[in-house]
């Protein structure tokens, strides 16, 4: 059994559709990556899942429970929004507590779980004062600990990073990937540099759509154009090799930056064959060559740049 | 008027909790970093309308969190 | 559902909506009959206001009980309006409703603990003014009959339930606070319009204020059951109104 199964969800407000048939799967125990850029239904996608919205049609089970018919369901999840909001007249403890409560965790066991929860986020000092006077980030680690308090399953968190600086980033984003094991982590996100950190499972949607779902490593096989990169400090010849090289029949394309040409390539046996004694051949004194690594930004620009000219067309 | 003199002690309750609900409000807006609409603006309301204007602020005027 | 208690009553505490509500109504409680008796004396003041004052007869308790209605009512009124414009929709608006509503939390029983927290502050509120109202009544005028004066403030505390339901239905109806203000100031003025018509006037908060009145002076005359049970009805139809308009809605 998948922790997380959408079929063909739909949601439209208005005439416009923010989810278009979208179906995913998603396997216990991963670490998931829901990637896409803003406005591409990650918002809405999750807010279905936890029954605060409701789709026009298709439909979602979480750990073999159907969202709207099973009131189960709440119990198992914990969820995090992207803009986490907190009755600020009450200290952090206080909101632990009630929220454990709503769990119908008993009492002894609940203050067990408060302090837990504080310690992993790093407010057991600040849990005595009112959340109104808590910075964004402590919020964002109190929301992360209110999902938490029940232990749930599943865990669905919108964007948990993405407003934070980069030391608060990286805190969250050091307690998500502490979780790999506990339960399934259902993670939206914008920011690449996120999922590539923690998530082994990625999926992309664009525009209400499902574009790719895969592991990480495999994503970035499939995906990825290779690419390789030469540096040399003569600037004419370099834009010279550049010309010759665009004519070059396993030459995808070519930028220069600077001292630096990369080269997108078609086959890469014989690009890695020729590209060196075509640079020495013109004269290039090369003080640097690489074959870049493909991150998941390329193959998310790719894969979104693609959708984009399919749709012109 | 002189017919009401021995009635005055009976308005001091009254007028402690009127002057306390203004005083409350005040001293709640002179602390709190947001409002709906500016401060100014609210100071003259608590302290020209006597009893609603204090009552409208505490209980609209406040932007927490 | 207690969990949901717990929090509103907390919240009515901590936002000081409790004591607003007591302060306020207990001022009207101990002016209310401090302005009977003033009122001839304030008219003799006003220039040719000798005149005036010479055919009103002296103040008498019925006055008294007359300010108290007057005032309480009005600025009950104004209390339910203010405390329950943004009791569901500033929870939605700013996200803690999302957070409370994705757990095992209720919709009905959400709505209901805020109907319940609201009631509860209305109810020790109008306990002080009954209280405060008796005392300085029996000073400055003579006693009120103790179970007409209890029955009084019994179906005053119905005016103010039925303003504070309409309130909460407005303020689920809507998604920003000025929107349910403007919303549960359309539903009291509607029904100021409806009561206008003699036959429903009768039958509706109108009814329902005489009939204190004649109460709390001990007597018995214009009973208004009618509008006893149109108003509760109307508290019952505002609450069940606002659980199943909230059950369906996306927070
Ligand atoms: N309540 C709403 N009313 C109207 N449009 C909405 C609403 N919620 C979301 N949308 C639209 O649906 C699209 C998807 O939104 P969302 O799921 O929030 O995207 P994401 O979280 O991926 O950035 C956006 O274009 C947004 O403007
Ligand atoms: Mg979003």
């Amino acid at each position: 059994m998948s922790a997380i199964r959408i079929e063909a969800l739909t949601k439209s407000f208005g005439k416009f559709r923010a989810l278009d048939g979208l179906s995913l799967t998603v396997e216990g125990g991963a670490v998931f990556g829901f990637l896409g850029p803003n406005g591409a239904g990650k918002t809405t996608t999750l807010r279905i899942l936890t029954g605060l919205a409701h789709a026009d049609s298709g439909g979602a089970w979480v750990e073999g429970l159907e969202v709207g018919k099973s009131a189960e369901i709440s119990s198992r999840i914990g969820y995090l929004p992207e803009e986490p909001a907190f009755y600020p007249w009450m200290t952090g403890i206080e909101t632990l507590d009630t929220m454990g409560q709503v769990h119908r965790i008993e009492k002894a066991e609940r203050r067990r779980r408060v302090d837990e929860m504080l310690e992993m986020a790093g407010l057991t000092e600040a849990g005595k004062r009112r959340v109104g006077g808590y910075s964004r980030g402590m919020r964002q680690r109190l929301g992360l600990a209110q999902a938490l308090i029940h232990r749930p399953q599943v865990l669905l968190l919108d964007e948990p990073a993405s407003a934070l600086d980069p030391a608060g980033r990286k805190d969250v984003l050091g307690m998500i990937e502490g979780l790999r094991g506990q339960c399934t982590v259902f993670m939206s996100t914008h920011i690449l540099a996120d999922v590539e950190r923690i998530c082994d499972t990625v999926a992309i949607i664009d525009r209400g759509k499902l574009v790719a779902n895969a592991r990480r490593a495999d994503l970035i096989a499939r995906y990825a154009i290779p690419m390789l990169a030469l540096e040399a400090d003569d600037v004419d010849r370099l834009n010279k090799l550049a010309t010759e090289v665009s004519q070059m029949g396993w030459a995808h394309a070519v930028a220069i930056e600077g001292r630096r040409l990369t080269v997108t390539v078609k086959d890469l046996a014989a690009a890695q064959r020729e590209l060196l004694a075509q640079a020495v051949a013109a004269g290039l004194v090369v003080t640097h060559y690489e074959q870049v690594k493909p991150s998941l930004e390329d193959v998310f620009l790719r894969i979104v740049e693609n959708g984009k000219e399919s749709r012109q067309l | 008027m002189e017919a009401l003199k021995p009635y005055i002690p009976y308005l001091i309750p009254v007028i402690f909790i009127q002057l306390g609900l203004m005083v409350f409000a005040l001293v709640d807006l002179v602390r709190r970093e947001r409002t709906k609409g500016p401060k100014w603006m609210w100071a003259i309301i608590i302290v020209a309308v006597n009893i609603i204007g204090p009552v409208v602020y505490l209980l609209a005027g406040k932007d927490e969190s | 559902m207690m969990t949901a208690l717990t929090k509103e009553w907390l919240e009515q505490r901590r936002t000081h909506r409790l004591l607003i509500v007591c302060l306020i109504l207990l001022l009207f409680g101990l002016l209310s009959p401090l302005l009977a008796k003033f009122t001839p004396e304030i008219i003799k003041m006003v220039p040719g206001g000798e005149q005036i004052s010479q055919v009103i007869p002296p103040p008498t308790i019925a006055d008294a009980v007359v300010q108290y209605l007057k005032n309480l009512t009005q600025f009950g009124l104004l209390l339910a309006v203010l405390m329950g414009m943004g009791m569901v929709s500033q929870e939605k608006d700013k996200g803690t409703a999302a957070m409370m509503l994705a757990k095992p939390l209720g919709r009905t029983a959400f709505i209901l603990a805020k109907a319940a927290a609201m009631g509860a502050s209305f109810l020790i509120g109008t306990a002080l003014a009954a209280a405060a109202g008796y005392y300085y009544t029996l000073l400055l005028f003579e006693a009120l009959p103790a179970g007409g004066w209890l029955a009084l403030n019994g179906l005053l505390l119905i005016y103010f339930s039925v303003y504070a339901a309409l309130t909460l239905l407005a303020s689920t109806l809507n998604r920003s606070v000025l929107g349910s203000g403007v919303t549960a100031v359309g539903f009291v003025i509607l029904l100021a319009l409806i009561e206008m018509i003699p036959a429903a006037g009768k039958l509706l908060t109108g009814g329902l204020l005489g009939w204190a009145g004649n109460l709390a002076l001990g007597s018995a005359e214009a009973p208004a059951w009618g509008a006893l049970w149109v108003c509760l009805g109307l508290i019952a139809a505002a609450l069940t109104a606002s659980v199943l308009v909230f059950r369906r809605q996306e927070i």
